[in-house]
């Protein structure tokens, strides 16, 4: 095997494929790299049984041929090489990098018990890249981090004809983001839990490519979900069992008090309050006569409280969220101003949008909604 | 009393199959894939697992489930094969026609390499919550080929308390399409809230034809050598393959068994209970040493050792994780060292005890009947049991981590009083 790249080429690609690369692997050869150069082009590849990464980038192929080496040295080498053309050439043990005076040998792993990496699914349809980014940005804020409760790790992508809706929740908030995209057929349905984790890199690394193409299987192989872009295609398992089951029934109808408040007051405001909540208390939020009330800490402990101009429509109402909870959604939203909406009562959940000014409707498809703390009083 | 349990797993690890992962899969090659059930040894049970199978596989089709159901404990004494039992039931699921032993999925599970079977293996002397938390998201994926989602547990007898609550809800209700496969000498072993989710599948000892017909169909084995194995791993499939293939498993079962015989005077007795552990260090040092250079070498070229020009990130750390979890494997393999001696010198006053009694039966150390003779004249029938006794506590203590030195000597104490 014979060729040659050029650097930036080459680190670009490494990096991406080397990026899931497990740093204690548990067979030896998960931690390589593969490489595969042919035809002009060469193909970095990385697989570790739940996630696969694939990039083809062009080349001068002298000599086609397969090489495994350890995917973690590698991406350090690409990194550090200087802006000259890279030159790659393997014997059956070594591979020798080759950069203006820089020279490395790597010893090569056996590639045959390198396992075949899974075929990305049938296309499902393509979606902006940076759209889906944001969207699953957006999302993943609510997603269970305790891997204890696999299924709250994921997030979960529906598909209804035009529309993907993505969903993610660790039982007291969840976030729901509607997008819409070009699917291959208009009457497509669909539904995958994917890891978050996994599904966040994956669209953040592919966000600059344009048009991202979603492969869901459908029916005939469901067990996999592919993202393709800018010649990266990457595959990951998807998280089995029962999600929120009717989650949009969660999203309550009758709003009495809607408040609108400018964000960036308000985010700093709940951080400096929250910072005499010890944990697991609430900021308690206070709506009414066009302001907000934060205040947190209580009897003998230390205590804040700040006032914030709000415009509130309906009847005030008091109530209390866990601050980081509270300061997720409204940092998720990505707009100048947030639109609160409540219920008649302070025990039902708080649903965040967001708004462009303060006279406006929230049309964006993100809805966050965070479930209160009952306050002590 | 289930000190046995020690010698389980690990017999078959340091013997001559399990550990390397070449030398499984070619003992298993062997066998010429008729079916993945050929490595089960001596099981009655096996038609009702196969029945198992095929009603999971009409599941897969809408078909009522059957007997199938998603979690599963295989328990049996040590030497049963409860693990080989489990891995070639998830072959047998695996597969498409139930187990033929050749096809990739088969192929795949034997060899570790199934993206959808998940096997937690401790090589320690406990499974730790942080490896219970590695395994339960993997419980929880849609099987990546489309069948079954399985874990394996084995010695899920060593699950800690923690770990077993953290294992629980997965066991509970896991996804359809997963099922759980816990191994443990007998289901009192587990915690009673798993246990009562687990169906059992109970394994007995395999008689000694049926192993010593084993060994020398699969793994090749002239008849004599495994006929001897068989009768002197009574029934332990893995202690069976070690006395028929390594000759110093052979050699140190006959120091073992000259023990009994030299235990006159305070002296003698020190020295048996010392040479008793330093053999199992020395077993330890043979067994591991090499396998610890070889991990540890495998790992660093992985992570890009050997090559020219720049150390590679993250290796210390990932090469002493390594090592730590070799210091504990080190300690298990001396532990069961010992624990397998005793139980060679506890099948040798068994026979004794036999003569003693004048009951017709087969003596497991048979090829030494004489000195048993001898030994059944000079002692009473009490105090031999007395002897098994000690035994038995002394294997009690070891597994309750006594000082194996201190423990040895009280018991070849007790032993030359009778």
């Amino acid at each position: 095997m014979k060729f040659r790249l050029e650097r930036d080429v080459l680190a670009d690609a490494v990096a991406w494929t080397a990026r899931t690369l497990p740093s204690r692997p548990t067979v030896p050869v998960l931690a390589g790299l593969r490489l595969d150069a042919s035809d002009g082009t060469v193909t970095f590849s990385s697989f570790d049984y739940e996630v696969s990464g694939r990039v083809s980038v062009e080349g001068e192929v002298a000599d086609p041929g397969t090489a495994l080496i350890s995917g973690k040295l590698l991406a350090d080498i690409a990194r550090s090489l200087p802006a000259k053309p890279v030159e790659f050439s393997a014997d059956s043990s070594k591979v020798v990098i080759t950069c203006g005076s820089a020279r490395f040998t790597l010893v090569t792993l056996p590639v045959e018990e390198y396992p075949e990496l899974p075929q990305l699914p049938s296309a499902s349809g393509t979606v902006d890249g940076t759209t889906f980014a944001e969207a699953v940005g957006q999302v993943a804020v609510a997603a269970g981090r305790d891997d204890m409760l696999p299924t709250l790790t994921g997030i979960r992508i529906e598909i209804d004809g035009e529309t993907v809706t993505l969903g993610a929740t660790d039982r007291y908030r969840l976030a729901v983001r509607e997008i819409t995209w070009n699917p291959v057929r208009p009457d497509l349905t669909g539904v995958a839990l994917v890891p978050a984790r996994t599904l966040v890199d994956a669209a953040k690394t592919l966000a600059s490519a344009g048009d991202v193409t979603l492969a869901l299987g459908g029916e005939s192989d469901d067990s996999l979900i592919g993202l393709a872009g800018g010649g990266r295609h990457t595959t990951s398992r998807l998280i089995d069992g029962e999600w929120v089951p009717n989650y949009r029934r969660l999203f309550p109808t009758e709003i009495a008090t809607v408040a609108r408040i400018e964000i960036d007051s308000l985010v700093d405001s709940v951080k400096r309050v929250a910072l005499v909540a010890e944990r697991n208390t609430p900021v308690r939020l206070a709506f009414g006569d066009g302001q907000l009330v934060l205040e947190a800490g209580s009897g003998e402990d230390a205590q804040a409280s700040e006032a914030l101009p709000a415009q509130v429509d309906g009847p005030g109402i008091a109530t209390g969220f866990n601050p980081s909870y509270l300061l997720d959604g409204l940092q998720a939203l990505g707009t100048p101003f947030v639109h609160m909406s409540f219920t008649d009562t302070p025990m039902k959940p708080v649903v965040i949008q967001g708004i462009d000014s303060l006279e406006g409707e929230p049309s964006s498809g993100y809805r966050y909604l965070a479930m209160p703390i009952r306050l002590s009083s | 009393m289930n000190g046995a349990s020690d010698a389980a797993g690990m017999a078959d690890m340091v013997g001559t199959a399990g550990m390397t992962s070449t030398t499984s899969a070619s003992n298993a090659n062997r066998g010429n894939g008729t079916s993945v059930w050929d490595a089960v040894v001596g099981q009655p049970i096996v038609p009702a697992l196969q029945q198992t199978v095929a009603d999971a596989s009409a599941s897969l089709d809408g078909a009522p489930s059957g007997s199938m159901t998603h979690a599963w404990l295989f328990t049996g004494p040590p030497g049963s094969g409860r693990s080989v039992a489990a891995k070639a039931f998830a072959a047998a699921l695996q597969c498409d026609s139930g187990g033929c032993g050749t096809c990739a999925e088969c192929t795949d599970v034997r060899n570790g390499t199934h993206p959808d079977v998940a096997a937690l293996v401790t090589e320690g002397l406990s499974i730790k919550i942080s490896q219970v938390r590695e395994l339960v998201p993997k419980a929880a994926l849609r099987p990546a080929r489309g069948r079954w989602q399985i874990v394996i547990v084995e010695d899920a007898d060593r699950l800690g308390e923690d770990a077993a609550d953290a294992l629980l809800l997965s066991v509970e209700e896991p996804p359809d399409r997963t099922v759980w496969m816990l191994c443990a000498p007998t289901a009192e072993d587990i915690a009673p809230t798993i246990r009562s989710r687990c169906r059992v599948v109970q394994l007995r000892t395999p008689p000694s034809d049926a192993v010593a017909t084993y060994l020398s169909t699969t793994e090749g084995i002239d008849k004599r050598t495994a006929t001897f194995a068989a009768r002197a791993a009574q029934g332990h499939i893995g202690r069976a393959r070690a006395l028929a293939t390594d000759e110093n498993a052979r050699s140190r079962r006959e120091e073992v068994l000259k023990l009994p015989f030299a235990l006159d005077d305070l002296r003698q007795c020190l020295d048996a209970a010392a040479s008793l552990v330093d053999a199992a260090k020395a077993d330890a040092e043979r067994h591991c040493d090499a396998l610890d250079a070889r991990e540890v070498d495998e790992l660093k070229r992985a992570l890009g050792a050997e090559s020219t020009g720049r150390k590679p990130r993250n290796m210390d750390a990932a090469v002493k994780e390594l090592e730590r979890e070799q210091k504990l494997r080190r300690t298990r393999v001396q532990r069961d060292s010992i624990d397998r001696a005793l139980i060679d010198v506890l099948a040798l006053y068994r026979d004794v005890l036999m003569l003693q009694l004048g009951v017709r039966t087969e003596l497991i150390n048979d090829e030494m009947r004489a000195s048993l003779d001898r030994l059944a004249r000079n002692s009473r029938a009490e105090s031999t049991l007395r002897r098994m006794e000690a035994i038995g506590q002394a294997r009690e203590a070891l597994m309750a981590n006594a000082a194996p030195l201190l423990t040895l000597e009280s018991m070849a104490l007790t032993l030359r009083e009778g």
